[in-house]
């Protein structure tokens, strides 16, 4: 049998969900061996190829986030979202109680460890989108696996799931938003 | 009540008249979603998750408010309220921030725990992202309006329950959020830190700064004890997890016992006052050196075997019955003396020689009413007491009766009006005059014939000799008119209750003790059989420690040459530090430091609330507790008991 593709992205996160990957212990050897990951933070691949599964870490904050996630969402068949950022927005909708130029004034100019003076700004440099949002409200999702991290039960569970070709909904009880 | 049949979900089921369908569903192991629902609080259908179908209704409609009747068909999970319900979750959760991973009650959220069962794995909507503030002021309660629902259960909570109704919504529609008073912060507010809101909150919107972090309710253990601070006795609900007191609720938020004070449910965990740690003995040269614990029960045990007979014990009324009666017998078996008092006992005797001389039936404290008879006052005389501050659960009733139930309130206290925003009347009598004050009561009553049973000649003579009408006003210092004013509100009550306290046993007058027990009696009230008349005491087991005859007698001071004193944390009177001075020897077992310890000769520690042993204590109104050990004793502390065995021991017996 061919193994799954898979792409995953991280964007506004703090990339504990793929690190969380490594929670299912053993059961990761029999699943590696059924997967073939292309692009993906591991294997550092920039560009994108069609897909089976595309996974989303992280919650919408910038104009690349949204470039990135547009761009797999057009090579992967099933989208999933991983974690709370992904689902809900998560820890990074903190930021959506103030104006962007607040945050980065704060950031780059006000912070007590800050030294610099200016807010970088160039072409090549993404902009903060006005709100942080979570990725269904950018693109369409197929599914959904909250959790701050997911728990290894939940990480199995959905993995499974699409590994037998079914699109994983997440039990009540498998399911955590912390 | 007439019994109701209805069907739930295609079942036959049945209830009372006046029911909700909630109420039918939950006696019936029916689930249904609910928010804003709280038992012990009414219903106001705010949180729409309790939605159910009715036949022949046009719209779901909510279960907690809605009455059952007869042939009612309800269904209660069909696709499209299960459908209702998570859209509703989602909107809540759009509403405001409710991301768990930095909330702190995470894990004992009921939002949470109702978006994993409606496997809530996404929003559907955009969020609103209001910027709301967290107001922390307060010494023990922070809100945070971003992680509020408006359910209102704690402004119900408020009301209801604790009857201060400190917090309600402010503001109109999209911009409701809860409000302290006119929107001020909570430490600036009339609030009193009860801290029923925080029970009631089904979010992290209010929580106690005191158990942040401290532990989720599921990683501790729940354990039932009593209050081991006033008289009234309140049952705790403590959390404790790895050795610490987590969290201090109520059991229920229903019942006239559920209010809990700041000190029962925040004080007791926060606790800075030094502790006495290990035992101390008095060198020669005059001051206290810690010395083990070993050595301390040695040398009490020699200072002890020459005092056989001729020393007093001195017990406070913060211990359990076990712990009491122990005593009793250790002084009276162990070191041959009876003479034994209670650190409140002087107040037991001027309350029982005053329903002595009222009734001598031997009832004793047994005539007065519970503290659940304050809410079915339809008139509260607080007289000499301030309930608010001294027993404020009490406080707590006092206000509901008044707010709720529209119970007329006055206040006799020389010196100020201790229920200020609530009181119809206040009369002042100079200080000392309180015995005339009711005399002069107790005749207008008479005089206006709303009296509801004869009075016998000798309260005839006693009132009217000792009481002529016109001296009242000038020795009182309160108008006739004022007077009046209250005979008419007392008088024509149905129930009727005097609540008197402190500063009327501080006259240490019994007679003044008879003349309100005589008042109260000759309107008929009673409240549950009883007289209409509650006496607050001062300690968590005073009545206990009353009942078991520890307080019958003063201490006899000829032929004392030492003194045995068994304390909490209590202060003694400046007159009897001077007594104990002149003392040869003086063992003082105690939790903290007090006057006590600072003439002691030798001080022995003893565990605190939390890890004493447990026993039985005796509410001011008879009930009876049980309190259980929550904690270990500090290292090389010993309990009360093993310290007494020892002794008993070395003393031979």
């Amino acid at each position: 049998m061919a193994k799954v593709k898979i792409a995953t992205v991280w964007l506004d996160c703090c990339s504990g969900c793929h690190m969380s990957f490594l929670d299912i212990d053993e059961a990761i050897i029999g699943v590696a061996e059924q997967l073939e990951f292309t692009r993906c933070p591991i294997t550092d691949i920039k560009e994108f190829s069609p897909v089976d599964v595309g996974i989303v870490e992280g919650a919408v904050s910038t104009t690349n986030d949204e470039e990135v996630l547009r761009k797999l969402r057009t090579n992967c068949k099933i989208l999933m979202a991983w974690g709370d950022c992904a689902c809900f927005g998560g820890i990074c909708t903190m930021r959506n109680l103030f104006d962007t130029e607040d945050v980065l004034k704060r950031y780059y100019l006000e912070t007590e460890s800050t030294k610099g003076d200016i807010i970088p700004a160039s072409e090549e440099i993404p902009r903060l989108l006005e709100k942080v949002l979570p990725i269904n409200q950018v693109v369409k999702v197929d599914c959904y696996v909250p959790g701050c991290p997911p728990s290894s039960k939940a990480i199995l569970y959905a993995v499974s799931e699409l590994l037998q070709g079914r699109i994983p909904v997440l039990p009540g009880d498998m399911m955590r938003f912390d | 009540m007439e019994e109701i049949t209805l069907k739930i979900n295609d079942r036959q089921v049945k209830g009372k008249e006046g029911d909700t369908v909630l109420a039918v569903c939950r006696a019936n192991d029916i689930y249904v979603p609910t928010l804003c629902h709280l038992e012990g609080l009414s219903d106001v259908g705010a949180c729409r998750m309790c939605m159910v179908e009715v036949e022949g209704e046009r719209k779901p409609v909510p279960a907690c408010t809605y009455p059952v009747r007869n042939g009612l068909v309800v269904k209660t999970h069909t696709e499209a309220l299960e459908k209702h319900r998570r859209l509703i979750l989602e909107l809540i959760f759009t509403e405001r921030n409710h991301f768990c991973m930095f909330c702190e009650q995470s894990g004992d959220c009921e939002l949470q725990e109702l978006a994993y069962r409606y496997q809530m794995d996404n929003i559907r909507y955009p969020y609103t992202n209001p910027r709301l503030p967290v107001d922390s002021l307060n010494d023990y309660l922070v809100i945070d309006h971003n992680r509020c629902v408006l359910c209102g259960r704690c402004v119900r909570a408020c009301s209801e329950v604790v009857g201060i109704h400190t917090l309600d919504f402010g503001k109109r529609g999209w911009k409701t959020t809860i409000s302290a008073d006119l929107e001020q912060p909570l430490g600036e507010s009339s609030c009193i830190s009860c801290g029923a809101c925080a029970q009631a909150c089904p979010t992290g919107a209010i929580f106690s700064k005191l158990s942040l972090y401290k532990g989720k309710t599921s990683e501790c253990q729940q354990v039932a004890t009593v209050c081991p601070l006033c008289s009234v006795g309140c049952e705790l609900n403590v959390l404790v997890k790895d050795g610490n007191l987590v969290r201090i609720e109520a059991p229920s938020l229903e019942g006239p016992r559920a209010p809990l004070c700041d000190r029962g449910r925040f004080g007791l965990l926060y606790d800075e006052r030094p502790r006495i740690t290990s035992p101390l003995v008095r060198d020669k040269r005059g001051e206290l050196k810690e010395r083990s614990i070993g050595e301390a029960i040695d040398l009490a045990t020699m200072k002890l075997r020459e005092l056989k007979g001729s020393i007093a014990g001195i017990i406070s009324t913060r211990y359990s019955n076990e712990t009491l009666s122990l005593f009793h017998k250790f002084m009276h078996d162990v070191m041959g003396s009876d003479n034994i008092d209670t650190l409140d006992g002087k107040k037991y005797r001027i309350i029982t020689e005053g329903i002595r001389c009222f009734r001598d039936d031997g009832a004793g404290l047994d005539i007065e009413c519970s503290i659940e008879g304050v809410l079915q006052a339809d008139c509260i005389v607080v007289a000499g007491a301030d309930p608010q501050r001294t027993h404020p659960v009490v406080g707590c009733l006092i206000r509901r009766a008044v707010s709720q139930e529209g119970a007329k309130l006055i206040v006799i206290n020389s010196a100020r009006d201790v229920f200020p925003l609530w009181s119809n009347l206040w009369l002042r009598p100079e200080v000392g005059s309180e015995q005339i004050l009711f005399e002069g009561l107790t005749k207008i009553l008479m005089d206006k014939g709303l009296t509801r049973r004869e009075n016998t000649p000798a309260e005839l003579a006693a009132v009217l000799s000792d009481c002529a009408l016109d001296e009242v006003d000038r020795i009182t210092g309160v108008e006739i008119r004022d007077l009046e004013a209250a005979v008419n509100m007392y008088g024509e009550a149905k129930r009727g209750i005097i609540i008197y306290g402190d500063e009327l046993l501080d006259r240490n007058a019994p007679a003044l003790v008879n003349s309100l027990l005589r008042l109260a009696s000759l309107t008929g009230n009673q409240i549950d059989e009883k007289l209409g008349v509650i006496s607050l005491k001062p300690y968590t087991n005073s009545r206990g420690g009353w009942e078991l005859g520890i307080a019958a007698g003063e201490i006899q001071a000829d032929n004392v040459r030492g003194a045995y004193l068994v304390l909490d944390d209590e202060q003694l009177d400046e007159k009897l530090v001077e007594q104990l001075k002149s003392l040869d020897f003086i063992v003082v077992q105690a939790s903290y430091q007090s006057s006590a310890t600072s003439v002691a000769d030798i001080v022995l520690p003893s565990p605190i609330w939390s890890e004493r042993q447990g026993g039985e204590y005796v509410s001011l109104d008879g009930r009876t507790g049980k309190s259980q050990q929550l904690l270990q004793p500090r290292k090389g502390m010993l309990q009360f008991e093993e310290v007494l065995a020892r002794l008993t021991k070395n003393l031979g017996h």
